[in-house]
């Protein structure tokens, strides 16, 4: 039985080595699949300034906040690069076919 | 019983409910109110990007309840014999009434900081309330003038205006309180114009113990002139978010200012305030002291500039501003600046911390048989003692005691 | 009562470019001015891997993106495209003797600098003749695992070490002069201490046999590992001319647990420079970071040396020296964030005015929730020397947790007419009585600097004073 949520997005929707905001089970999320087909999510907010991560970038396996560069690990959502200092929650993701499905729990 | 307030029909304060207001007043307060309007129209919001606007977002301000136009009359108490001598205490609209010229030549006459000007502009347009205080030349008042307001329950607007001159040599001392009940989403403004003429003394006390569903958003201009003697006190106990900006000039040579605030914050209340203590005149002297204690969730942020301009000689000041955190979740901004354009200083310095209560003062009281809770009362009580002791007036000290005890509870059990 | 200071005549304008060079090396056309090519063609001519090029490439989409800061100095006059953002090290601009201003040559004199070195800080020599003092500094270095090499050596020596890194304390998008860095950054110091080392000799930037010494864009990273130590030290008392007007240098340092760091700067660059620069230290558990700046020289200097205590008792400093004379701003400062429980700072910031100068501190205490136990003490304290300079602080604190004691007090003053005609009274003239007063002033922080430093500045204040009173 899954705990997952379809995040309303499939994966020919999001290209490899991006990251896309999204709302799955009433949460701003940043899903990302890497250059190598990996997937992932984080929250969407930067613990820097509060803000969201929305328009930021995917680089390697992080995903970057377009405000002051801080990076967040897509998969730990650990921080990678200052100037945040506090980690996101990260969830598991996975496909179901060509449905986005996130772990929320 | 009902509340009479305008019937605004979209969205809050405009033109219209300007003129509405404004029908029946002399002409030349319509056109008062009109011209103030125009510098709203002018610049209607501040944009955040302004440093004191940063930490509070006006977002959630509550912007369409109906104007208030009858608001509950204060009681006004004056000796006749110093109305006599021409003292005039009263509301602001009854002094336009009976007062007229007086009135006309003093009342929005002056602007403020940049940043408060969106709201100082509109208290001008569309005061409905407010106190009015002018001692001639060379009164001295010794008795405490009194002006307590209850709001009553509802949604609605209310920006009212305070307006007091001390002429040269006067002295007097004016305590306004405002208070509201809990649950009910009021924009509250509070803004004052003081003036104190040349060696004029005057002590000057707010308490504010608004419901927790009110935003305040205030501001205070005070003039003090030659040789002139202020002290003005902010106690801030209520609201959900507090914002008021201090404006206070040292125009006159000798002048000397104390300003005081007492903020006792909890739940998830938001106190931010601006300071503004411009040393213009030499020989002047302008000491701040701010104490905030901080519960539950609270914060308080407070970004307060002193500066000195490149004429003013022998000039001596201080700002303090300091936060007791009291709880996890509580936290503060306090940003004292100091924009210095002259050596020829006396004396200038300013400083602020921010923790929790020194845990050797805890066990101390505790050792002596406190329990935590009255030992944590005890010394935010005895935290607020830097201030309290320098109300010269036992009612506003009483009062204000009495309405920290409501949120810092109450120490007189425990006196031993 | 306006204060002469030779400095302001001697400014030199406009962008003087003379060519001294003995050896014509690669092909590649100089021109002033920053496009994506320039940008491709440093990482080209170095020799660099495509990631570094890459992430040349994408700080540099960050810059054109970015709006210059609206708070600070004055920057309106920079322009960022008339600036030569590539020399090589032998085509490097060598300037004649002659253009170096009157008052830098006289405080040289004054300040009784060596020929060879003189000619070296004016970039009138290539190199400074430390050679030897260089080479068995080396050897020894090297003994004890600790590499110390220029940033561009050790990019290509150390690429894994450089790319688990870089970029990570101040990543290429954090604000515009470090998207500018990080795009065209060149020369600068690599250090890596191995765990447990303890470098005992301060570790000083011009022993590295390198022109890019006095770089525009250095990019220095420093790396201290568990329990080592180290001390570095960039800059010098002496004034250094250089026709380059724009510095913005990126200074990153990771310090783990248990290491301790000093970087010491003084800067005093002539006063044609704007001094714009990143320095940010990361500490982990029971670290210990400390910056000591002192800032003489320049513009405008904009400068917060950072320190971010990330592990439980880590501790940061640091001990700011400021010295704006007429027509200078130095808007300096510190941060420390405390993002762990149980740490503590301490930041001291000295600051003197004179003639038409402005010194501002600029500075932030930030403590997250949950760092219980941390302290953190600010303290400072201005002198305005003349009534025409000016002094602000402008001290910010975000406190998020309760359980902490954090603390700043801040006096401005002047030279006390008490003390001055105490001194006096002593036999000493006004000049010198000054200049004891503000030496005692700037004494807590002079004490930390190395002992030649000391000297010096304590002789270039004096000097200072002397241009003041005389």
């Amino acid at each position: 039985m899954t705990t997952g949520f379809a995040a309303g997005l499939r994966a020919s929707d999001v290209a490899p080595g991006t990251v896309v905001t999204v709302v799955v089970g009433g949460q701003s999320l940043c899903v990302g699949r890497t250059l190598d087909d990996r997937w992932g999510a984080i929250e969407d907010v930067c613990t820097h300034d509060g803000g969201d991560l929305g328009d930021g970038e995917l680089d390697g396996d992080a995903v970057e906040c377009p405000r002051h560069g801080g990076r967040f690990d897509l998969f730990t959502g650990r921080v990678v690069a200052l100037p945040p200092v506090v980690p996101v929650k990260a969830y598991p993701v996975h496909l179901d076919g060509d449905e986005i499905v996130v772990e929320l729990s | 019983m009902t509340i009479q307030t305008t019937q605004i029909q979209s969205g809050g304060l405009d033109a219209t409910t300007v003129a509405q207001i404004s029908s029946g007043e002399p002409g030349w307060l319509r056109e008062l109110r009109a011209d103030w309007w125009g510098t709203v129209d002018a610049n209607p919001w501040p944009t955040g990007a302004e440093e004191e606007w940063r930490r509070t977002s006006l977002d959630d301000l509550p912007r369409d309840g109906g104007l208030l136009l009858d608001p509950p009359m204060a009681t006004y108490d004056l000796d006749p014999e110093l109305a006599a001598r021409g003292v005039i205490f009263s509301d602001l609209a009854s002094a336009v009434r009976e007062h007229g010229d007086l009135v006309k030549a003093r009342l929005g006459q002056n602007q403020t900081l940049p940043a408060q000007m969106p709201f100082w502009g509109r208290s001008l347009a569309a005061w409905t309330g407010g106190t009015f205080l002018y001692v001639p030349k060379g009164v001295v008042i010794d008795g405490l003038l009194t002006a307590r307001t209850s709001l009553p329950s509802g949604t609605f607007t209310y920006l009212p205006h305070t307006l007091v001159i001390l002429e040269e040599d006067a002295s007097a001392t004016l305590f306004e309180e405002v208070s509201s009940p809990d649950g009910q989403a009021v924009w509250f403004g509070g803004t004052a114009d003081v003036q104190v003429g040349y060696g004029a003394r005057l002590r000057y006390a707010n308490l504010q113990r608004l419901g927790d569903g009110v935003w305040r958003i205030g501001a205070q201009r005070v003039d003090v002139g030659q040789d002139a003697n202020v002290t003005t006190l902010n106690a801030e106990i209520g609201s959900a978010i507090s914002k008021v900006g201090m404006d206070v000039r040292m125009t006159g040579k000798g002048g000397t200012s104390r300003l005081l605030g007492l903020l006792a914050a909890g739940g998830s209340q938001s106190i931010d305030f601006n300071s503004c203590q411009d040393l213009i005149g030499s020989h002047t002297t302008s000491d701040l002291l701010y104490l905030s204690a901080l519960y539950d969730a609270a914060h308080a942020s407070f970004y307060g500039v002193t500066r000195v301009r490149p004429e003013a000689k022998q000039t001596s000041s201080y700002q303090e501003c300091r936060n007791l955190l009291l709880s996890p979740k509580a936290g503060a901004e306090p940003i004292p600046v100091l924009e210095i354009e002259t050596n020829d200083i006396l004396r200038c310095g300013h400083g602020a911390t921010a923790g929790a209560i020194d845990p050797v003062q805890r066990f101390y009281a505790q050792s002596r048989g406190m329990t935590a809770e009255a030992a944590e009362r005890m010394i935010v009580r005895g935290f607020f003692e830097r201030v309290v002791a320098q109300i010269d007036s036992e009612p506003i000290k009483a009062r204000v005691l009495d309405a920290l005890a409501a949120r810092i509870g109450s120490v007189e059990e425990e006196a031993a | 009562m306006a204060v002469p200071n030779p400095a302001v005549d001697k400014v030199p304008t406009g962008y003087k470019y003379g060519w001294h060079d003995p050896e014509m090396k690669s092909l590649h056309v100089m021109k002033k001015g920053l496009s994506r090519e320039v940008v491709e063609e440093i990482s080209r001519i170095k020799g660099e891997p495509q990631w570094m090029t890459d992430l040349r490439l994408k700080a540099y989409r960050h810059f054109e993106a970015r709006p210059m800061p609206t708070w600070g100095g004055d920057m309106s006059q920079i322009d960022f495209q008339d600036i030569f953002y590539y020399v090589t090290a032998t085509d490097k601009a060598v300037q004649s003797w002659d253009d170096v201003p009157d008052y830098i040559r006289r405080t040289y004199d004054r300040l009784g600098i060596p020929e060879a070195e003189k000619k070296y800080l004016a970039g009138v020599g290539g190199q400074y003749d430390s050679e030897v003092v260089y080479h068995n500094i080396r050897a020894d270095l090297e003994k004890l695992g600790v590499i110390f090499l220029g940033t561009d050596e050790g990019l290509q020596k150390y690429p894994e070490i450089f790319k688990e890194y870089f970029g990570t304390v101040i990543p290429p998008n954090d604000n515009k002069l470090a998207a500018l860095n990080t795009a065209v950054w060149s020369g600068g110091s690599f250090i890596y201490v191995p765990k447990g080392v303890h470098v005992e000799l301060p570790l000083q930037a011009y022993f590295r046999i390198n022109t890019e010494n006095m770089g525009q864009f250095e990019r220095t990273l420093i790396i201290a590992d568990e329990g080592s130590s180290v001390h570095y030290v960039e800059g010098c008392t002496a004034p250094a001319y250089t026709t380059a007007s724009l510095h913005s240098a990126v200074v990153e340092i990771i310090v783990k647990k248990g290491a301790r760091v000093r970087y010491t700067t003084i800067q005093n660059w002539s006063h044609n420079v704007y001094n714009l620069v990143t320095k940010r230290a990361v500490a982990y558990e029971d670290a210990v970071m400390e910056w000591v700046d002192g800032n003489l020289g320049s513009h405008l200097t904009m400068k917060y040396p950072s320190i971010y205590l990330l592990g439980e008792r880590a501790h940061g400093e640091v001990l700011s020296i400021a010295f704006a004379g007429s027509d200078q701003h130095q808007d300096a400062g510190g941060k420390v964030i405390h993002a762990a429980p149980n740490t503590t700072s301490l930041i001291t910031s000295k600051s003197i005015s004179q003639g038409t100068g402005r010194t501002s501190y600029r500075g932030l205490v930030k403590v997250y929730p949950g760092c219980h136990g941390s302290k953190s003490t600010v303290r400072c304290d201005a002198l305005i020397l003349s009534d025409e300079a000016r002094s602000d602080t402008y001290p910010y604190m975000e406190i998020d947790e309760d359980d902490v004691t954090i603390g700043h007090e801040a006096t401005v003053s002047k030279v006390g007419s008490e003390q001055l005609f105490y001194l006096m009274s002593r036999g000493m003239n006004e000049a010198e009585a000054s200049a004891m007063i503000v030496n005692g002033f700037i004494e807590p922080i002079v004490k930390e600097l190395p002992m030649e430093y000391a000297v010096e500045m304590n002789r270039l204040i004096q000097l200072q004073m002397e241009g003041a009173v005389g």
